[in-house]
């Protein structure tokens, strides 16, 4: 027992040991302001792969990945006349923004200007204002919601649809698709920003296209019971539920729905039900539930190193192993961008990178590309899936459609 | 004066750190490491807070971060709502700490052991509710942001050297105002409650008085540090602000370098940030759960704290782990 | 009225499944005065345990919990003898410290073996409900008050009637005289542990059929069973049962009339006035009040 005591002092004694070496003997730093060395380009990517996000974090890390993969097959990003092999390097921000942030200024150190995004619009707001001060460039791969391009930032580019977008596509593709016509809605919202944010959106576009909102009820983030909120919305008979939340609260909706007897036309969901979890959760009653993505398999468009939304979703299966979805999607769209971007400046220069990002205008895997002043791709449309026999079927906008919206949506 | 004589190489010691410390952004430390060591010092400023309510009066609370939190909002809703300057912000931020931690404290300092503990994190996660839950003035969860460039900044912002500086010198007033405690009748009025609360009372410390005084330094400090950090996030969120996992990090700081020690905090501050920031770069997948099992091993060898057990082995004159531990045992 | 009657429901059913998450803390606490922060992790730990051998052999999630129960039963016996009695004098931060190392090891553990992925077990009730009137009582909810109920039962029998829950109950008295009766404090302990390792194990497995769960759910459990502990009297064990339905009730009520977001509020609302007001807990005289807590 004395032993094994002594080995665990030694066991710490060495750990503050290592620390102190690596405090002391850090890596060569600097570098030119081009950011091509010894044949690599540089990018940073600060990502959550540890903490409450860390899921979300390993499907953007598989998408940067992909991407370094395809562009490292065809001989890799062409800088000016030189060739020069894409070196991703990974951080872990823990989930936490001022990690993130931290991160960011430890790349910026190195004299690592590219930058991809961490997950999650806090993390992505953390990072872009530290980018801004830095002169750094960030293609944000998950950063949705509209707090962050509000600000002025000019070197924060989004390949990704806005956050207003994500409820108001699923209303879209009910009022034009829809019959009967559904007349009133209930709103069911997360209490975060990107949700509240994605609520607005719904309620705007939902009163443009005529149907009342008759409820809005919010609750708390991650919460796995929204029985207060449905007995509430079950006395108004609403024809569709929509619910601006995550995959936990998601599930949860269309779950207790079903134990109160509450039984709309459809429920439409935003990102729960692309999800494989909402599927295994829910079984049969997850059919006919509407979601609302940034990607499928189906969108039109094609470019020069993912191919085809279909040949990105099949090179995806070959190295992961699983079926593509659209975080990690989302994620190698920005690099792409950045790729592109760098390409078309013909230098890695942050600044040349930046003017030719904000010009871009292209057509990829991901659907068009192609960003405002504010640095926001909304010329991109969101596609809205519903769950048709147990299968997540493309159903909005009409080129993307594997088959016809399925109404009432009511599964089970 | 005989002190400084019989002590005079750790003066010196002392001084060549601080100079070391005070120059280093100049000529030794890249940006991103001067905003490393400027979360260390933030870190080792609430571990110090802890400390005087935790290590010296015993009394362990688990809801500091409130501090933490309201010290931040303070500061951001001034600059953002009130276009207040940052500098104002400041002491406005240490009133609200220390006012709340007076006025929470008259209540809850009454509970003893767990209780109090789960009363404080009960007030930090209320807090939160209530910041999450006012949205008009605090944003809710869309959290705030503070202008920090253009035209709309009230004050410059400091950068990365200048939060260095800003944390650098609250942690020293941290340390000062420890070490004064320490050494003072309030610090020994503190360990006394920490010993035997009854036998204190009855030997004539009002110790009613004398807790409620240290958890408004508490506050104080916290909510000091808060604020900067809100200005240094430029975004700040309720979730971040109320996190338990800055309470549990203040608190593992202070115990593992030594609860009721003037320099314990700091060194369980400066050796846990830097570790668990040295795991990250190196284990990508693997370093929270290797950071876990440190702690459990720390706790297991060192309960006393790092501090104290370095001291118990310096004067034995050997690395004695069994002594120190049987006396916790079971 | 269906609005009032369908939310009382819900609180009631819901404050069953929180109890069950709780009483194992509690007995934890009370008997041993340790507060343990990786509770929530084990509970998370049964869930997984029973989606597991769901997934992989089956087994349906009622038996599972069985399973679950035995398997953290044994864990948390080891983990009381060979790491916290080592601690057990030492003043009470050191424990948090111990629990919570603990706690980060369990869930990252977990993240690395099971990703971070939301699960959930299908059980063969699936989500029908019992119509009463207007009001509708979801079964799997039923089933997981029913278990609640059973389990507290038991454990009051065991604790009065056994040989061992006497051990438990006067070792957490006073421990010196437990000693001097011949009792031996390290097994009991390690036992008090495992016994409430194996009932964090059931409740995780319960609350699987029901709700989602990742590791990440794991301090949320960790909290609510800080709030009941404390609302119902340490180690007190119909006081945990009190306690859960009180908070489950609360909320319910508290969702249905104020603002839902404002449910966690209500919670930590209601523990610090009850500290304040009468700390030993709203159900009656707990038996460990003979103890100084200090």
């Amino acid at each position: 027992m004395r032993d094994l005591r002594y080995a665990f002092v030694a066991l710490i004694v060495l750990g503050v040991a290592l620390v102190t070496a690596a405090g002391c003997g850090r890596a060569d730093s600097g570098g030119g302001s081009s950011g091509v060395k010894g044949g690599k380009l540089k990018i940073g990517a600060a990502l959550s792969l540890t903490g409450s996000l860390a899921k979300e974090g390993a499907l953007t890390k598989q998408g940067y990945q992909l991407c370094q993969q395809k562009v490292n097959d065809r001989g890799g990003v062409k800088v000016g006349d030189k060739k020069a092999k894409l070196a991703i390097s990974y951080s872990d921000d823990k989930s936490e923004p001022d990690t993130a942030a931290r991160l960011i200024d430890n790349f910026n150190d190195d004299g690592t200007k590219l930058i991809l995004g961490p997950y999650g619009s806090p993390s992505t707001e953390a990072a872009a204002a530290t980018i801004e001060r830095n002169g750094q460039l960030m293609a944000d791969s998950s950063g949705a919601d509209d707090n962050i391009f509000t600000k002025g930032y000019k070197n924060t580019f989004a390949v990704l649809s806005p956050a207003t977008d994500y409820v108001a596509t699923i209303v879209k593709s009910i009022a034009q698709d829809a019959k009967p016509k559904p007349t009133t809605v209930a709103m069911l919202s997360a209490d975060d920003g990107f949700s509240q944010t994605a609520a607005k959106g719904g309620v705007a576009e939902a009163k443009k296209q005529g149907m009342k909102v008759i409820a809005q009820e919010s609750f708390p983030e991650h919460t796995t019971d929204v029985s207060s909120a449905l007995t509430k919305v079950r006395g108004k008979h609403p024809d569709v539920i929509l619910g601006s939340v995550h995959v936990e609260e998601g599930i949860a909706i269309v779950k207790q729905s079903r134990e109160l007897n509450v039984k709309p036309m459809g429920f439409g969901e935003t990102v729960a039900p692309p999800t494989p979890d909402f599927k295994a959760a829910l079984g049969e009653s997850a059919n006919g539930v509407l979601g609302s993505t940034q990607w499928v398999a189906q969108v039109k468009g094609s470019d020069p190193i993912f191919g085809t939304a279909k040949d990105y979703a099949r090179d995806f299966e070959k190295r992961f192993g699983t079926a593509a979805e659209y975080h990690s999607a989302e994620g190698a769209a920005a690099c792409l961008a950045l790729v592109l971007a760098v390409e078309k400046a013909g230098s890695a220069d942050p600044k040349k990178v930046r003017d030719a990002m904000a010009g871009l205008d292209t057509p990829s895997f991901f659907g068009p590309i192609k960003f405002n002043d504010r640095g926001q791709n909304v010329s991109k449309p969101m596609s809205v899936i519903q769950i048709q026999n147990g299968d997540v079927t493309t159903i909005y906008p009409k080129e993307q459609a594997q088959a016809k919206l399925d109404w009432p949506g009511t599964g089970g | 004066m005989a002190e400084v004589q019989r002590h005079w190489w750790r003066w010196v010691l002392g001084f060549a750190i601080l100079l070391v410390v005070a120059t280093a952004p100049a000529w030794l430390l890249l940006e991103s490491e001067q905003r490393t060591l400027a979360s260390v010092f933030m870190f080792v400023v609430l571990a110090q807070g802890w400390n005087l309510i935790g290590g010296f009066a015993g009394y362990p609370s688990f809801g500091n971060v409130v501090f933490f939190g309201l010290g931040g909002y303070t500061t951001a809703v001034l600059m953002v709502k009130a276009g207040a300057g940052f500098w104002i912000t400041l002491p406005a931020a240490a009133v609200v700490g220390v006012g709340f931690a007076a006025l929470m404290g008259i209540p809850i300092l009454r509970l003893r052991g767990h209780y109090f503990a789960v009363a404080t994190l009960g007030v930090a996660e209320g807090m939160r509710e209530v910041v999450i839950n006012t949205g008009g003035l605090t944003g809710g969860n869309r959290g705030l942001t503070i202008p920090a460039v253009g035209a709309d900044a009230t004050t410059s912002y400091p950068g990365n050297t200048g939060f260095y500086y800003l944390f650098l010198v609250l942690a020293l007033g941290a340390m000062v105002l420890v070490w004064g405690v320490a050494r003072s009748r309030f610090g020994y009025a503190l360990r006394a409650i920490s010993q035997d609360e009854d036998a204190a009372a009855a030997a004539g410390i009002n110790t009613t008085r004398a807790k409620i005084a240290a958890f408004a330094l508490a506050g104080l400090l916290t909510s000091l540090a808060g604020a900067i950090y809100a200005f240094q996030q430029v975004s700040i969120y309720p979730d971040r602000l109320f996190s338990v996992d800055i309470t549990v990090l203040m608190v593992v700081m202070a115990v593992f370098g030594g609860a009721g020690t003037v320099i314990g905090p700091m060194v369980g501050a400066v050796i846990l940030q830097y570790l668990s920031e040295w795991l990250r770069d190196n284990l990508t997948d693997y370093h929270t759960f290797v950071f876990g099992g440190i702690i459990v091993l720390a706790v297991l060898v060192m309960p006393m704290g790092l501090v104290n057990f370095t001291r118990d082995a310096w004067k034995q004159r050997r690395i004695s782990l069994l002594a120190a531990t049987r006396k916790y045992r079971l | 009225m269906t609005e009032f009657l369908q939310a009382t429901v819900y609180g009631l059913l819901d404050g069953g499944l929180l109890a069950l998450f709780a009483i194992g803390f509690s007995l934890v606490w009370g008997v041993m005065n340790i507060v343990n922060l990786a509770h929530g992790a084990l509970v998370v730990t049964g869930a997984y345990v029973a989606w597991k051998l769901n997934t992989a052999m089956g087994l349906d999630p009622y038996l599972g919990m069985f399973v679950a129960a035995a398997a953290l039963f044994a864990g948390g016996y080891l983990v009381q003898r060979l790491l916290i009695n080592q601690v057990v004098n030492a003043p009470i931060w050191m424990t948090l410290l111990l629990t919570f190392g603990l706690d980060l090891l369990i869930v990252n553990g977990l993240i690395l073996l099971f990703s971070a992925d939301f699960r959930s077990i299908r059980s063969g009730i699936g989500s029908n409900s019992l119509a009463l009137g207007d009001v509708r009582v979801p079964y799997e909810r039923l089933a997981g008050f029913g278990i609640a109920v059973a389990v507290t039962l038991l454990l009051v029998w065991f604790m009065n009637h056994t040989r061992t829950g006497l051990a438990i109950r006067t070792t957490g008295m006073d421990r010196a005289a437990a000693r001097l009766m011949g009792v031996s404090v390290r097994h009991v302990y390690a036992l008090t542990f495992g016994i409430a390792a194996a009932l964090a194990g059931m409740a995780g497995a319960v609350l699987g059929t029901i709700n989602t769960f990742s590791p990440a759910s794991a301090p949320q459990f960790t909290l609510q069973s800080f709030v009941i502990a404390v609302l119902g009297g340490l180690g007190n064990m119909w006081g945990a049962l009190a306690g859960g339905i009180m908070l489950g009730l609360v909320q319910a009520w508290g969702g249905q009339y104020l603002s839902g977001t404002l449910i966690n509020a209500i919670a930590f609302g209601v523990l610090v006035l009850v500290l304040i007001v009468k700390p030993s807990g709203l159900v009656g005289r707990p038996f460990y009040e003979a103890r100084a807590e200090a």
